[in-house]
């Protein structure tokens, strides 16, 4: 859905007053332009060596000439070095904002999206990519927020469209989210419009139905945002785990880190005891996510397989401190400070596991009717 | 039946290929390991009638349970068939009755139900056979939704309701039961698992699903309830002592129970399967020093509470065996689809691993809802092999869920040398290919060839008796254990025996499988060795006697009386 937009920076600055290093400049440029961009590396870096004082623009450039060939890690320490010299310089952060987004580290690019954004509203691609982050990071409110001001200027943008309605349908203001939906099925049979209709029959338990409407909007979108990994939960939730799994690692060739295809590929794996590879998914996962309490309740599961149930307590303590409704880690904790041989602690969650079920119980229908 | 070649070849390498025929002088194509015995020919023609209404009643998704037992002590198994009854939410239009069918010793069962008097009062849904009152002739407990009836065996092929005198009826919705002696004096007490409090939810109606009816609701949305554990009085009354303890405490949505010896401490304890809700360990801890029996549930510690991933599942079927050759208790659990079946191997420290990935049998079971279910020697090669019958609970899942089922295939795990249980279902034979609403599951060797044989109870349908034709080429001693200062059954006694240079030992466990009840003798497998060179069988408390036997031929049944020798 987005694709990367590297802004070529051109700026001469201190190093015009020396004739060769203008020269090896001049030509790294030309070659960035040209597409040579390991022979513009090259010089780029040379031309720092001599000049370590270099402004924010070299280094800007060299990032963008290493993002072009996917050095994202390497990108990134030039994005950063030259927005310390020049905070100011929105382009670079737009850049560092898009190899964060291309190297799945969500929430980092939000944070750089969210400053573009702050200083320059009418940035619509900073804007368009920060609704776009935050609805893969489950921030619907704040899609609501960057996106609703956004969605009257451009009454004919689908992708506006469809993060903005899924947004809503997700914040459970279905009618408004709707209304998006119908302006979106105006324009024809469109992957959009699948998407948000099998979003808006999920809300409502029509799995099925959910489940065809996503099918349709793979068949003919296959690239668009998420629609692998919708398509894959309606699967799970009418019982075709085979085919999920499938959709799963679809979303994933599209979007190496989208958060739910590794979350659910990783606790597959897990369930399967392939660690290694469920460590692997985790892994990407956080970084979409950092410090999800689902992803780090994974990770402190394989602990306990493994047999190291004091780094699953490690993992679990800060957990439920943080989420002290979250029953499962509970379980676990208690299991991990038996397996620990401290029964106090392990019964005192054992308590609190009991508490917590007999609340939900008590929620239930068959608690109340008579 | 063919085979295929490669059928052949994957079936002949798990068994050796003497055991893939039918017996000496067949053709040479490999029969079936289990053969289904139509009605036609075991005049089996019961039928069981499963309610269901429009509103969807959940007791009528959930029967019935079968059993093997020999009601005349004549040798031979016969078969015990629960049915639903009138209840609060329904009003048979015809008679409804359970089936008692004796064994005609030809492969054929009539019909005696009527005489014997045990055609139920209740919405029925299983049952568990014990000798309660040490008088040598089994007695039929049943369970229901309603109230449970208690049948006492009165020895010349009748039966006589001593529920109201026994105060053992449990109203409520009550499950699986199991007979076993949890405080070693020598008589059967009771535990009767209750499932959720149905009392005024019953018009509770879940529907409007994806197409627009009512289905089973899932248990979740009812209240838990505590079970009962019944002491045995010796007087034909029985005292519940479940009040104050962990028991009590427990509340639970109860399907399956087994009990059988944790931690080898000579006292039997109890593993229960919960629907929607953590399963029970009740650890038997002996008398406490105020004389109340002190019961310990130790499931979450266990590590058999939960999933791995902390969360209850939903516990159908279950049971217990020495799955591993380690002279400890090996525990099963059955299920609903997508949640994976559980084989926890025993830790030895009142813990337990779940290896059902490392079995195969998570992914086997992925997709399935497991009920009914046996770890048993089905070929007599002397490892516990494992026979699963499935079904999924909603009879409409078909038309919502892509993958899932109502109807569903049974699946039976072989054991391998190499100690895993290896999924030989596909090539099983036809059984193993059709699909069933299969719930309750009964092992007993019905024609007394040695052979452990199987029937199942379908939920509104007909039960399926599956003939072993597996076992033959190995050879095996049938054993009939009669306590007499330990409870009649024998219940709680290990067996240890030793042939062609292998030594093997079974626990007698009770219960196990979903509301069913199985042969009470075991059959001990030897293979290709033509004796069992050395066996012992050590008797429960109160006596914890230990007797020795040599050089006992095979291929035969014997009864073995405690402190008499074979008898």
């Amino acid at each position: 859905m987005w694709k990367s937009a590297f802004l070529l920076i051109l700026s001469f600055g201190t190093i015009a007053r020396a004739q060769t290093p203008q020269e090896l400049v001049q030509d790294a440029i030309q070659k960035q332009q040209a597409g040579d961009l390991e022979g513009a590396i090259a010089e780029y870096k040379q031309f720092l060596k001599l000049h370590p004082e270099a402004t924010a623009a070299i280094h800007s450039n060299l990032g963008a000439a290493l993002a072009g060939l996917g050095r994202f890690e390497e990108a990134v320490p030039e994005y950063k070095t030259a927005l310390r010299q020049s905070p100011a310089l929105a382009a670079a952060r737009l850049n560092l904002a898009l190899v964060y987004y291309k190297m799945g580290r969500v929430a980092e690019a939000a944070t750089e999206l969210a400053k573009v954004h702050s200083e320059d509203p009418s940035n619509e691609q900073a804007t368009l990519l920060l609704g776009d982050c935050y609805l893969r990071m489950g921030r619907e409110k704040d899609v609501i927020r960057v996106l609703e001001p956004e969605e009257p200027k451009h009454p004919e943008d689908a992708a506006i469209a469809y993060m903005l309605g899924t947004a809503l349908i997700r914040d459970k203001q279905v009618e408004k989210g709707q209304l998006l939906v119908d302006r979106i099925l105006r324009n024809g049979d469109s992957a959009e419009a699948h998407l948000m209709l099998g979003s808006a029959k999920m809300n409502v338990g029509d799995f099925a139905g959910a489940r065809d409407e996503f099918a349709k909007a793979v068949a003919l979108n296959p690239n668009l945002a998420e629609v692998h990994v919708l398509y894959a939960k309606a699967l799970v939730l009418t019982g075709d785990s085979d085919q999920s799994s499938k959709e799963f690692k679809a979303e994933l060739a599209v979007d190496p880190f989208n958060f739910d295809s590794n979350l659910q590929l990783g606790a597959t794996s897990r369930q399967e005891q392939n660690y290694e590879q469920a460590n692997r998914y985790f892994t990407r996962a956080l970084k979409t996510r950092p410090g999800d309490p689902g992803v780090r309740y994974q990770l402190a599961l394989i602990a306990l397989d493994e047999g190291k149930p004091d780094d699953a307590r490690q993992m679990l303590e800060p957990l439920i401190r943080e989420s002290p409704q979250f029953t499962e880690a509970h379980v676990s904790l208690s299991l991990a400070y038996y397996r620990l041989k401290r029964p106090a602690d392990g019964k005192r969650e054992q308590e609190i596991v009991q508490k917590l079920t007999a609340e939900a119980q008590a929620k239930q229908p068959g608690a109340k009717a008579q | 039946m063919k085979f295929t070649r490669r059928e052949w070849i994957r079936l002949a390498s798990t068994f050796g290929a003497t055991q893939l025929f039918g017996g000496r002088g067949t053709s040479g194509q490999p029969q079936p390991l289990f053969v289904e015995v139509p009605p036609s020919a075991s005049g089996i023609e019961w039928v069981h009638e499963n309610a269901m209404s429009p509103s969807r009643y959940l007791p009528e998704a959930l029967g019935p349970g079968c059993a093997f037992l020999d009601y005349d002590n004549d040798g031979w198994m016969d078969i015990f068939l629960v049915n639903s009854g009138p209840s609060d939410f329904w009003t048979p239009s015809k008679p409804v009755r359970n089936a008692l069918y004796k064994n005609n010793r030809d492969g054929t069962f009539a019909d005696i139900t009527e005489k014997a008097g045990v055609t139920g009062a209740y919405f029925g849904m299983g049952t568990a056979v014990g000798d309660y009152d040490n008088d040598g002739w089994p007695d039929i407990f049943v369970t229901a939704y309603g109230k449970c009836i208690l049948y006492k065996n009165n020895h010349d092929g009748t039966f006589k309701d001593v529920t109201e005198k026994a105060r053992v009826a449990t109203p409520g919705w009550s499950t699986s039961a199991v007979w076993f002696d949890y405080d070693n004096d020598g008589r059967l007490d009771l535990f009767v698992c209750s499932f959720v409090d149905y009392s005024g939810v019953r018009k509770l109606e879940c529907g409007n699903n994806q197409i627009g009816r009512n289905y089973y609701c899932v248990p979740r949305v009812f209240k838990p309830t505590a079970s009962s554990l019944y002491h045995n009085n010796g007087d034909g009354t029985f005292t519940e002592v479940s009040k104050g303890t962990a028991i009590a405490k427990a509340l639970g949505k109860g399907l399956g129970v087994v009990a059988t010896d944790i931690n080898n401490d000579g006292r039997m304890d109890l593993f229960v399967a919960n629907d929607t809700v953590q399963n029970f360990l009740f650890m038997n801890r002996g008398p406490g020093s105020n004389g109340r029996w002190i019961w310990e549930e130790v499931a979450l510690q266990a590590g058999v509470g939960f999933s791995e991933s902390g969360r209850p599942r939903s516990g159908m079927g279950v049971d217990a065996a020495d799955l591993t050759g380690d002279g400890w208790q090996d525990l099963f659990v059955a299920n609903v689809d997508h949640e994976m079946f559980s084989v926890y191997e025993n830790n030895k420290d009142e813990t337990f691993r779940d290896a059902a990935q490392a079995h195969g049998v998570a992914r086997a079971t992925r997709l399935l809802s497991g009920w009914g279910l046996k770890y048993f020697d089905y070929d007599n090669d002397g490892s516990a092999d494992l026979l699963l019958a499935d079904g999924h609970p909603d009879d409409m899942i078909d038309s919502y869920s892509m993958q899932v089922k109502y109807k569903e295939p049974l699946l039976l795990f072989h054991q391998g040398l190499d100690r895993k249980l290896h999924d030989i279902s596909e090539s099983a034979g036809p059984a193993f290919q059709e699909c069933l609403a299969a719930r309750g599951l009964a092992v007993g060797d019905y024609d007394n060839d040695g052979a452990i044989d199987v029937l199942i109870g379908t939920n509104g349908g007909a039960p399926v008796l599956l003939k072993n034709n597996a076992a033959k080429g190995n050879n095996w001693l049938g054993l009939k254990l009669e306590g007499v200062r330990c409870n009649r059954d024998a219940i709680g006694a290990r067996i240890l025996w030793k042939a062609g240079g292998k030594s093997r030992q079974r626990l007698k466990n009770n219960g196990g499988s979903y509301l069913s009840s199985h042969d009470l003798r075991e059959v001990l497998g030897i293979g290709d060795a033509a004796q069992i060179d050395e066996l012992e069988v050590h008797w429960p408390a109160p006596s914890k006697r230990i007797e020795k036997f040599t050089s006992v031929a095979s291929n035969r049944y014997i009864h073995i009386v405690e402190g008499k020798g074979i008898v």
